[in-house]
């Protein structure tokens, strides 16, 4: 089975700490540990590409050497006489296959599709594969390929002489008021360059399928943020419907926004799969993951503050600058943040993309409100400086009261909350203002202060829920868990629906034969698959009972009850009247061997194309300013940093962080992923880097010894404090988004804390210690 | 030249014995995996960075990526699946890593659970400190680094006691 099925121990279900309260560990909103966890921590559970196959073929990819120009020759001779090879996969024998559709459900270009180029638009594309009976024997293989080059001049990167200005992206201009002209006659005027660097996911799974081909039918065994949104792009490639293809991803080894498409190494692997007959494992190599596919865009911002004597902004002009690469497009919108953090009468944002040789950039934890964020959030602290406020007052001084933008209220915004507890719990009141002015020691200490931000995506879900004979509950879906604790929740929230045990519900997610799913990005998952689920489970009781009661054959039918109650799975009158019987017992005596109901959220006139759009693109996600609300999570962190006054090295030692995600499903769970995207904004703020060779044009650090992430031995104790109320504006039950929050706004609190311990001010992430000495 | 090059070992893993035939440039980790179908060592790197792969071989912790097959031959072996009791209980290492939800995505996890129960038997587990730096070649990508080192503090102490 390629499903998680490991019930918990008897006991573990109850062994929450309990410091919510009265909310049960099986309930909504209790501290149920992982449900998966056990196949996790034994070795049991089976990642995508761990499955053993009959007759599995091992493919390996061969990759430019150049950052730009062509193909000259491919030379395959010694490959394909290398002992073990099956097949040299080049753009000379590839199959012929059709463009997909993209995410947002654009219609393709009616021109073929390649994975394996010719033309070469940036150092690490894939050129050729080889397919051998071993792994070890593509390896050596693959080695063996000569590849000649006309080799032309490389843009390598933003900052190179060529880059130019770039092209204009006007969907990201917002502008209200008169914001040069404001900021022009403001009696305070700052205006600073803030940039970020190319930054990877580097989630721990590296990246790879096993494809199998039957006939038509094509099995994919891939990590998957998004099985039905990859299946449909499959099955366009090789013109095959849509139910032809299936994905499989019962665990995901972290994605962080990388694991949503299927990338050109998939493509190359089920050709490989299609030609041999057999099934083909392609294992990207993990210097491989940094160009199979894209990290976050470097970006460059420039922040001007417009304000009065008093710290009021007056004007906000923003600008900034994202690369792309030469032939797709990557928009990270860095006004994001910059449009919905402060109240301000005028504001104009504008955003430009660069063309460098570099792979297509992708999404990271929070694209565009992360990098937004350090622009903004380092910018008003500078204020905070020039005026001689404290960096919390004059937050709470430009508290924007409702969407400045959008100009809607907030469906909730526990911000000021959040200032409050974290302030509290850190001891904001004792800092003393001046940088430079807390010690230790030859260590300089410095406090700092950023708020995060990240927006409610909504979409509609769908779920199926099944009451079995021996009175145990099945929940199906075509999502996924990287983590995030999706098999849980779900388990939680059909277990109080119906009145089960958690432990005895069995969540059945990675099969794109389950009920259908949109993309788990954007934080969206819990709360769209809570509310399918909810909606799938009520039906499922509507059911039970309505058996209970009018069956002929039920114990409850002489009752006459209008409704009956289901609690610790045995089913009963409310008025404590007539028998009690377990789930089991009831469905054996009305002769059920199941009960089973679907749910979605979808509007009632959905159509079949509706739906498969709503579940295979994005294009039906709901605007989270739709309505009459603007609906985001929130968050404030409170961060100490300790610098060595000698060597420039930044050590974090203290981080309180309080969170608005609104209602949380498992805090348990919401917290572990708070601290994980705090601890992703720790490396990034000091760490992370993708540096380029710039005679190349290609990534040096391509390995996790040079691309820096956190180790344990980076990352102090951390504190977080849940400020949320439920918001019945954002979700079914109340939450908002949690997975990406907690990053937002770290980098930029850190560099505040520097500034604090230094009198430093570092606009150029990592903050790394040659640009303090 | 498949079977040519290939060669009969022994591998001694979670106290059983077993027989297969590898080329000897076959990582003790590919052994594990894709021969013997031993899937909880998890290959993150395949080139000693990471930390997923980590086992114990004759009890110390070793990254299997970066040891041969055959170099393993006639010694101990224990990977994640070999760490819980025949009857199924769970090691304290692994309970506290439930307990204290030190993982999210759990793709690290086997190898932070097999550093674990070294870094404890190692006695490098005295503080938090040590734990953080003797802990720290087991990347975590997910973060849960703090709850890591809660589950390792709470099993040291029931280890201890």
């Amino acid at each position: 089975m390629t499903v998680h099925e490991l019930r918990t121990r008897p006991g573990d279900a109850k062994r929450g700490d309990a410091s919510d309260g009265a909310v049960l560990a099986d309930q909504v909103g209790g501290r149920l540990s992982r449900v998966d966890g056990p196949a996790k921590i034994t070795g049991a559970a089976k990642y995508a590409v761990e499955q053993q196959l009959e007759g599995l073929t091992y493919a390996v990819l061969v990759e430019s050497t150049i950052a730009a120009g062509r193909v000259q020759s491919i030379d395959t001779a010694a490959a394909e006489a290398a002992p073990g090879v099956l097949l040299v996969l080049t753009p000379d024998n590839f199959l012929p296959l059709r463009t997909a559709t993209d995410w947002l459900g654009t219609p393709p270009p009616a021109v073929a599709y390649c994975p394996l180029a010719r033309s070469i638009t940036f150092s690490g594309q894939h050129i050729a594969a080889v397919v051998a009976e071993s792994f070890e024997q593509a390896v050596a293989a693959a080695a063996l390929v000569k590849i000649a080059y006309d080799e032309a001049p490389a843009i390598v990167d933003l900052s190179d002489p060529k880059a130019g200005d770039g092209i204009a992206v006007d969907a990201m201009t917002k502008e209200w008021g008169e914001a040069e002209t404001a900021f022009a006659s403001a009696p305070v005027r700052i205006c600073n360059a803030y940039n970020t660097p190319r930054e990877y996911q580097a989630p721990m799974e590296p990246h790879g399928l096993i494809a199998k081909w039957q006939d038509d039918q094509l099995t994919v065994w891939e990590p998957s943020q998004w099985l039905d949104g990859m299946a449909r792009t499959y099955a366009e490639w090789f013109g095959v419907p849509f139910e032809n293809v299936r994905l499989v991803s019962p665990y995901i080894g972290g994605g962080f926004g990388s694991k949503a498409f299927a990338y050109g190494y998939g493509a190359v692997a089920a050709v490989a799969a299609k030609m041999l007959g057999r099934p083909v494992k392609l294992a990207v190599s993990r210097p491989q993951t940094f160009t199979a596919y894209g990290g976050r865009a470097a970006t460059r911002q420039t922040v001007a503050l417009g304000a009065n004597a008093e710290g009021q902004i007056q004007s906000i002009v923003h600008r900034g600058v994202n690369e792309t690469s030469v032939d797709g497009m990557w928009v990270e919108p860095l006004g994001s943040v910059t449009s919905v953090m402060y109240a301000t009468p005028n504001f104009s944002s504008r955003q430009n993309v660069v063309r460098v040789n570099t792979v297509v950039p992708g999404a990271l934890r929070a694209p565009g409100e992360n990098p937004s964020a350090f622009g903004i959030e380092s910018a008003i602290d500078e204020l905070a400086y020039e005026v001689g406020i404290d960096p919390l007052e004059i937050r709470l001084r430009n508290y924007a009261e409702q969407d400045p933008h959008a100009k809607k209220p907030w469906s909730t915004r526990q911000l000021r909350e959040a200032f409050a507890a974290g302030a509290e719990a850190f001891g904001w009141s004792k800092r003393t203002p001046q940088p430079r002015s807390m010690r230790d020691g030859n260590q300089l200490i410095g406090w700092g202060v950023a708020a995060g931000t990240y927006p409610v995506r909504r979409a509609y879900g769908e779920a199926v829920v099944r009451i079995l004979a021996d009175g145990s509950v099945e929940v199906e879906s075509s999502s996924i868990d990287m983590g995030q604790g999706t098999y849980t929740i779900l388990a939680q929230t059909a277990a109080e629906v119906l009145g089960v045990p958690a432990e005895n519900v069995i969540v059945k997610l990675g099969d794109s034969r389950y009920a259908r799913a949109g993309v788990t990005g954007g934080s969206r998952l819990a709360g769209v698959m809570t509310g399918a689920v909810h909606k799938a489970a009520s039906a499922a009781l509507d059911q039970l009972v309505g058996l209970a009661i009018s069956d002929p054959a039920s114990p409850f039918h002489t009752l006459q009850a209008n409704t009956l109650v289901v609690a610790n799975g045995r089913i009963s009158s409310p008025r404590g009247n007539g028998p009690e019987v377990s789930i089991a017992e009831l469905l054996s005596s009305v002769g059920r061997q199941h009960i089973e109901a679907k749910g979605d959220t979808m509007p009632a006139n959905s159509t079949v194309e509706d739906r498969y759009k709503n579940y295979t693109t994005i294009a039906m996600a709901l605007p989270h300013t739709e309505g009459d609300y603007s609906r985001h999570s929130w968050c404030a962190h409170f961060i100490e940093v300790r610098v060595d006054e000698d060597f420039g090295t930044v050590r974090v030692s203290r981080v309180v962080s309080a969170l608005d995600s609104g209602r949380l499903y498992n805090p348990k769970l919401a917290e572990s992923q708070w601290k994980g995207g705090i601890i992703m904004g720790i490396g990034q703020a000091l760490l992370e880097e993708g540096i380029v060779d710039r005679r190349h044009g290609r990534i040096v650090n391509n390995n996790l010894a040079d691309y820096l992430i956190a180790t344990n031995a980076d990352i102090p104790d951390i504190e977080v404090i849940s400020v949320g109320i439920p918001d019945p504006h954002s979700s079914v039950l109340g939450g908002k988004g949690v997975g990406e929050l907690g990053i937002v706004g770290v980098a930029p609190a850190i560099a505040n804390a520097v500034f604090h311990a230094t009198g430093k001010r570092v606009r150029d992430l990592p903050i790394t210690l040659e640009k303090l000495i | 030249m498949t079977s040519k090059t290939r060669t009969p070992i022994q591998l001694q893993i979670n106290g059983h014995r077993h027989e297969l035939e590898v080329e000897p440039r076959v990582t003790l980790l590919d052994a594990l995996r894709d021969h013997l179908g031993l899937t909880g060592t998890k290959k993150g790197c395949d080139q000693g960075q990471c930390g997923a792969c980590t086992v114990h071989i004759d009890g110390q912790r070793v990254l299997a990526c970066l040891t041969l097959a055959t170099q393993a031959e006639s010694r101990d072996i224990t990977t994640i699946e070999g760490l819980a009791g025949e009857d199924g209980t769970l090691h304290a290492v692994q309970a506290a890593f439930l307990e204290q939800d030190a993982f999210q995505c759990g793709y690290c996890t086997p190898g932070q659970i097999m550093s674990a129960v070294a870094c404890i038997r190692e006695g490098h587990a005295g503080s938090d400190e040590e734990i953080r730096e003797y802990m720290a070649g087991n990347l975590c990508r997910c973060g849960a680094y703090p709850h890591i080192i809660a589950a390792v503090r709470q099993a040291a102490v029931e280890a201890a006691s």
